[in-house]
């Protein structure tokens, strides 16, 4: 049976939190999400999407900006570039152990 | 605890699934204002010719305003990430697709209005089919695909209600895939 020893990225290796990256890194450079539409793709609840967030972003990997749509409060997340290099690593990680590269 | 070769290929196939989600959620949302601001011009334009026959430029006065619209949503949905050039290739779209009807319609003049209402739509249909295409948004191209079917079943079929049947059934088909797409 195939296995690595060596450990990954442990923020980004949370299930939870490597679909948040993976739906960030599918944007353009510098694009945002929308929190409630990161929370549809996740499929997280509320209270846990922004625990992970807020891991991710005291790691550096994603920043988070909050502004008002009128009245109606907005968060909208972004990975950062130190963010979307983590994630590429961690792709890495994983292939290495498929056996892809 | 090592990681298995097994859990590995799970994970990838995970990002990958998300990331497929992610991307066309992303295209569907810079989409669906644009529906349904086209819908609503739509909707307006062939309604009023229908009951209106001579009010026939307002449609110059409505296209203009589609075009700036429609420049104006995406001049505020861009996002950080896009170039600076946004404004000079948005502009240089519109031309290419003015310069190809203008050069079509030389080629091959209309025998009549009714072929120039269904033309426009058709044009429209096959842009939001080739977007579709190309983003991976299945729905914006089976938008376009269903007002491609209910233009030419309008067309052929309904030819004495056919301004009407585009602003109900083809500006009612936009507005109501706008929302579809920002259910994504």
């Amino acid at each position: 049976m195939d296995t690595k020893t060596e450990q990954p990225d442990t923020v980004i290796h949370q299930p939870q939190r490597l679909k948040i990256m993976a739906a960030l890194k599918a944007l353009p450079a510098r694009e945002q999400l929308e929190f409630v539409r990161l929370k549809t793709i996740v499929g997280a609840t509320d209270g846990n999407l922004g625990a992970h967030i807020v891991t991710l972003e005291q790691s550096g990997y994603v920043e988070v900006e909050k502004d008002f749509i009128g009245k109606k409060p907005r968060t909208r997340v972004r990975l950062t570039r130190a963010g979307r290099r983590a994630f590429e690593d961690y792709i890495a990680f994983l292939r290495e152990i498929v056996g892809q590269e | 605890m090592p990681i298995q070769r097994q859990d590995a290929a799970s994970a990838l196939q995970e990002i990958a699934n998300t990331e497929k989600q992610s991307h066309t959620a992303y295209h569907y949302q810079k989409a669906a204002p644009h529906l349904f601001l086209w819908g609503a011009i739509w909707l307006i334009g062939y309604a009023v010719t229908y009951l209106r026959p001579g009010w026939y430029p307002l449609w110059d006065v409505l296209i203009v305003l589609g075009f700036v619209g429609s420049f104006l949503i995406s001049f505020r949905t861009r996002g950080k990430g896009s170039h600076a050039s946004f404004g000079w290739r948005y502009a240089a779209t519109f031309i290419a697709i003015f310069l190809f009807v203008t050069a079509l319609f030389a080629i091959l003049p209309p025998q009549s209005s009714l072929q120039i209402d269904a033309f426009f739509p058709l044009l429209i249909a096959l842009w939001y089919v080739l977007i579709g295409l190309w983003t991976r948004g299945t729905r914006i191209a089976l938008l376009g695909l269903a007002l491609g079917l209910l233009t030419v079943g309008g067309y052929f079929w309904l030819q004495h209600y056919f301004l009407l049947w585009m602003a109900v059934v083809g500006g009612g088909a936009l507005i109501l895939g706008g929302f579809w797409l920002r259910k994504v």
